[in-house]
């Protein structure tokens, strides 16, 4: 048996998972989301990640950015370096792919912000 | 006492580890002991209070490994070859008010400060107060300045647009069976020493001006003309207005050797070149005594002398309103100069502090739990409602006595062309308008000067904004938009006036430099919120990366590179 | 004579949240932002996990703010960016607030105010670390503002004191951007922070946590060269003995917010020793009337739906606070008077039984006190000494006069010859 937190809301339920001939029993969970969590740590770990690029702007030197979807833990580091590579001279909005089908893990890089689009920030560049 | 009877008590104390002999008219002190204290109280029990004689403690402490002179990291040829008629050495209080003093004569000053900023030593780490001068014994060159001094500092803080109060002192006493002694020793220094407003208060009176005041308080001696400034802010503008009017700081610079030739500083090496001046003015504290030892002239010791402080958040402010501090009470160390007290600042916080600790450490300011507990016992018995809760800060100065803990303001004794204002340690902000006056004078006597017809003593601070009308500050608004952007919450410091700090006529810019002259970072926050911004605002000026920029010294960068826009394989 | 029923203090995610709502109950809102940029503390918060209540999505905090943003910019609820209150001046029926921007100074006049300013961070100087005083001593707040808007490190190898959620946070941003966190030290023997952060945070990336131990001293003149280590007992003080130096070039501290509420304390709020925020009733509203607490200034919260929930109530009640008629009708004094308590009266309250309390300016002989109501005279009462040290008090029935919001009450004092 293995016990690990939930960590799908702040709840953080105690989740139990028994294996029996790749069968899957979780218990201590409160919610679907917490026994699809647990079977997916116990086949394939899975992680958000949320980072910045760096941009051209001198008015926002980095923009926010996170992964559409969750990632394999194991590819964490392989993304960010990723992530580090970029400089981004266009003004894109939130949501926006920043890398589109990172390491072909079928999830995008996207922006998590407007802020390179916001009217105030065009007008103190001076543009 | 002659130099037989004190072996005689040293062979008493330490065995055969310590002798003293007479040379030169200073008593040596030799041999090796690993106790500090045991090495301090060698030398205070051969020192006489105020004797020209002095104490050379020469003794090896071998109790701890002693650090060299801290060293600034910037080595350049910026002043190879210059010819100063005076160079300063210390950009303490002492070396600055010389500095401004000496700019009223034609001549060439140079101030060299080893640090990033001026007022880095105790000049800038102690309470502020500005002294009545009632507790100094007669005789000592403190109660010679003191009272001249303290009278000069309407005058110097008007002219050099530097906050002052005079805010009163009161020294409570819990025993009111010392009333008859206390009130006479009043008297006698109101009428002998001139101290005209001294007067007993008693306790009820005293808790009918300040309620917080404990009620076993009996009586207190009043001291309505002690004030307090703000010592960095003094010392800066002092230097600002040297400069004003024709003397150059070199911040960064050390000096780390003299060449001595014929009774006579012939040069002096510092990292940034060889100085060949005319006058050397040694103000330079923890290390006069070094500065002393390189151009031939030594005469006295240093014994360093820790105390520290700790500033409570403004709202604690109300809770007193002028400076008091106890007398006679017990307390569990062994102080030697009074022992601090709470004080209402220029800034309405309170300061609470300082103690007074014997080190070897002549540049370790770090603070410590014990000193702020014993800080606070102590000063609790004045006023009860006084809490540790209210601390937002602390700090810690390291004082620069000699043993017989009074100045040295003279010539040097074997080499002619040095003056020595050393020893400085309490009241030594207070009388410094004073002392700088005399030495000034000394200086361009012998340097036989003319006066400096163009001369300004007035120095404009920048504009501070939170403590203007309405309409001063719109009117100030509209001329420079930055003045409008807040940038520290706390203290309300306005972009422009960041900007004004950078501009002025002694740039730091540095966070620390930014935060001692306008006080972003010395609010209730820390520095929480500003920080980032004043960092780039700095970067802006600078025009560097924010990774260029530094808290204080040249090895102090705020932040790193990130690994961000590089290639993937970093 | 007012510019705005509602003002908002703050333009983070309560402030955002209060406007919203206070527009949408038919109040005219405004919101004051410091900064030059809506979102307060959320912009530097990356992160992602918010709004999970609200919108049932794991929202980064950009994503979450500006979805209020975009709301307020719907509505055209009017946002003074760059702005700071100055202070806060308490009018009989309303505020003042005095505000400082690029463009001068501004008396904005408002019904009612939603004080939204968030919290602040408890420093490493308020935990009583001791030593020297380096570059690299950061709030996680702080070293969070250099990673995520400013884009540099605070840190290349650090050490993270407290286990709250932020320092947690920061423990696995520096991570992954590249530096290496030795440890998250917690001087309780249970974390701080969210079971959940724990693990995402600190166990994913191998970063150990310490419980029951604490930092005493930092080292290092520059930057930060060390941070001494110690373990503490059951009542959280250091053991001696225990002490050991860990070397890195930062410290970062998260050891708990403090809500900002000098401008709440500079209008005569109330503040609960407990919470740190101000006293408040059913609706927010705070023991000044017209004046409503919201978000981590009114506590602190470790979910932003609640923050915005909070914001929501108070800004509701605000607008409905502004349009209920404010009846109320300004006592003036004329003549002799030092002053006179009451100075108000309620019209929409029962005024058979007003005590007055006054002192007159300097000593008078015989006296006439009268009260006049739109000029003429409705009541008097003759006095045959008046000294200021004496108190008088007297007992009138305030409905009987028929006084109106429009009326000028006046009493005055007029010394006999």
């Amino acid at each position: 048996m293995k016990e690990f937190n939930c960590i799908g809301c702040p709840r953080g339920c105690l989740l139990r998972v028994e294996e029996e001939n790749g069968e899957f029993t979780v218990s201590g969970n409160s919610c679907e989301n917490g026994r699809k969590f647990a079977i997916s740590e116990m086949t394939e770990p899975k992680r958000t990640i949320c980072s910045t690029v760096k941009t051209v702007f001198a008015d926002v030197p980095v923009l926010p950015v996170r992964v559409s979807a969750d990632i394999p833990k194991d590819r964490i580091f392989d993304v960010m370096r990723e992530i580090n590579s970029v400089t981004l001279d266009k003004r894109i909005s939130g949501g926006d792919a920043v890398i589109e089908n990172v390491l072909d893990l079928g999830v995008d890089v996207i922006s998590t912000s407007n802020i390179l689009n916001e009217h105030i920030y065009i007008k103190t560049e001076g543009k | 006492m002659n130099i037989k009877a004190l072996n005689k008590k040293l062979k008493k104390q330490y065995g055969d580890s310590v002798s003293a002999s007479l040379e030169d008219n200073c008593i040596v002190l030799r041999g090796s002991l690993d106790s500090w204290e045991d090495v301090v109280a060698a030398g205070l029990l051969c020192a006489k209070p105020h004797s020209k004689c002095h104490v050379v403690n020469d003794i090896v402490f071998t109790g701890a490994e002693q650090l060299p002179m801290r060293l600034p990291e910037l080595k350049d040829a910026a002043l190879d070859g210059e010819k100063p008629d005076v160079l300063i050495i210390g950009g303490g209080i002492s070396g600055c008010s010389i500095a401004r003093e000496l700019s009223r004569y034609k001549l060439d000053i140079l101030l060299l400060e080893k640090e990033a900023d001026l007022a880095l030593g105790a000049s800038g780490r102690n309470d502020g107060e500005v002294h009545p001068g009632i507790d100094l014994s007669r005789g000592s060159l403190k109660h010679k300045y003191i009272r001249r001094a303290n009278r000069m500092y309407d005058r110097i803080c008007t002219e050099l647009d530097v906050p002052f109060k005079r805010t009163g002192q009161y020294a409570c006493f819990g025993n009111k069976y010392w009333l008859p002694a206390i009130w006479l020793h009043a008297m006698w220094r109101r009428f002998i020493d001139g101290i005209e407003d001294t007067r007993i208060i008693m306790g009820n009176k005293l808790r009918q001006k300040e309620p917080e005041i404990n009620e076993d308080i009996a009586f207190a001696l009043s001291n309505p003309s002690s004030g307090c400034v703000s010592p960095y802010n003094l010392v800066i503008a002092y230097a600002e207005n040297a400069v004003h009017n024709g003397a150059r700081v070199s911040l960064n610079t050390a000096v780390t050797d003299m060449q001595v030739e014929n009774g006579k500083i012939r040069s002096v090496t510092t990292n940034r070149g060889t100085v060949y001046p005319k006058l050397v003015i040694n103000c330079a504290g923890v290390y006069s005594d070094e500065v002393a030892r390189m151009a031939n002239d030594r005469f006295f010791s240093i014994h360093p002398r820790r105390g520290t402080n700790s500033i409570l958040d403004k709202k604690a402010g109300r809770h007193l309103a002028a400076i008091a501090s106890i007398v006679g009470a017990s307390t569990p160390s062994k102080t030697r100069t009074k022992g601090g007290g709470i004080l209402h600042t220029v800034h309405d916080n309170l300061l609470v502090g300082p103690d007074a600790i014997e080190t070897y450490e002549r540049e370790n300011t770090a603070t410590n739990a014990e000193s702020i507990e014993r800080v606070f016992a102590k000063q609790r018995i004045t006023m009860p409602t006084l809490t540790e809760r209210d601390i937002i800060t602390y700090f810690t100065g390291v004082r620069a006595p000699t043993y017989e803990e009074d100045f040295i303001i003279e010539w040097g004794r074997k080499t002619e062309n040095i003056f020595h204002v050393a020893g400085i340690q309490s009241p030594g902000l207070t009388t410094a308008p004073a002392v700088a006056e005399d030495v000034a004078h000394e200086a361009a006597q012998w340097l036989e000067a003319e006066e400096n017809k163009a001369f300004d003593p007035i120095r404009h601070a920048p504009p501070h904004l939170a403590a203007m009308s309405d309409a001063e500050r719109a009117e100030l608004i509209a001329q420079n938009p930055d003045y409008g952007v807040i940038v520290c919450r706390c203290e309300e410091v306005s972009r422009g006036e960041i900007l004004d700090a950078l501009n002025s006529p002694i740039c730091v810019p540095t966070v620390d430099g930014i935060k001692k002259r306008l006080r972003p970072g010395m609010g209730r926050c820390q520095g929480g919120f500003c920080s980032p911004l004043v960092t780039k605002i700095i970067a802006e000026f600078l025009g560097v990366p924010l990774t260029e920029v530094k808290k204080s010294s040249a090895s102090s960068p705020i932040v790193f590179e990130s690994r961000k826009g590089g290639s993937k394989d970093v | 004579m007012f510019d705005y029923d509602v003002t908002v203090i703050g333009g983070g995610p309560a402030g955002l949240a209060a406007a919203i709502s206070a527009h949408d109950n038919g109040a005219k809102a405004l919101v004051i932002e410091r900064e030059e940029r809506l979102g307060g503390m959320l912009k530097q918060c990356i992160h992602d996990g918010f709004g999970l209540s609200r919108f049932g999505e794991r929202l980064a905090g950009p994503e979450y703010v500006e979805r209020f943003m975009t709301e307020l910019y719907k509505r055209n609820i009017d946002a003074m960016l760059r702005t700071f209150v100055t202070r806060v001046e308490k009018l009989p029926d309303g505020f003042c607030v005095v505000t400082v921007n690029g463009e001068g100074l501004k008396k904005i006049y408002t019904k009612t105010l939603v004080l939204a300013t968030g919290c602040r961070e408890r420093t490493a100087k308020q935990v009583f670390i001791h030593g020297t005083r380096p570059a690299g001593v950061f709030t996680a707040g702080t070293a969070q503002h250099f990673t995520n808007r400013l884009g540099v490190m605070p840190t290349k190898r650090c050490v993270i004191l407290g286990s709250g959620d932020i320092g947690l946070i920061m423990a696995r941003r520096l991570t992954l951007e590249g530096a290496e966190v030795l440890g998250v030290y917690e001087i309780n023997p249970t974390p701080s922070g969210l079971t959940r952060n724990i693990h995402q945070c600190l166990y994913d990336y191998d970063i150990p946590l310490y419980l029951s131990h604490t930092v005493t001293r930092v080292f290092g003149a520059d930057r930060l060269e060390a941070v001494e280590i110690c373990e503490v007992d059951e009542n959280l003080r250091p053991i001696k003995g225990t002490e050991k130096r860990v070397e890195c070039d930062a410290l970062i501290v998260s050891v708990g917010l403090i809500p900002e509420n000098e401008l709440a304390e500079s209008i005569g709020v109330s503040l609960d020793g407990h919470t740190g925020g101000p006293v408040c009733d059913g609706q927010l509203m705070t023991s000044v009337p017209g004046v409503f607490s919201c978000g981590n200034a009114l506590h602190v919260n470790d979910l932003v739906d609640f923050v915005s929930a909070s914001g929501e109530e108070a800004g509701k009640n605000a607008a409905l606070f502004a349009a209920k008629s404010q009846r109320r009708v300004n006592i003036n004094i004329g003549g002799e008077f030092l002053y006179l308590v009451p100075q108000q009266l309620d019209l929409e309250a029962d005024n058979s039984k007003i005590t007055f309390y006054f002192r007159s300016k300097k000593v008078l002989g015989k006296s006439t006190l009268r009260l006049k109501v739109d000029g003429a005279e409705v009541w008097k009462r003759r006095y045959p000494l008046l000294r200021p040290p004496e108190m008088q008090q007297l007992v009138l029935d305030m409905n009987k006069f028929g006084i109106s919001e429009s009326s000028d009450v006046r009493f005055e004092i007029e010394v006999a010859e």
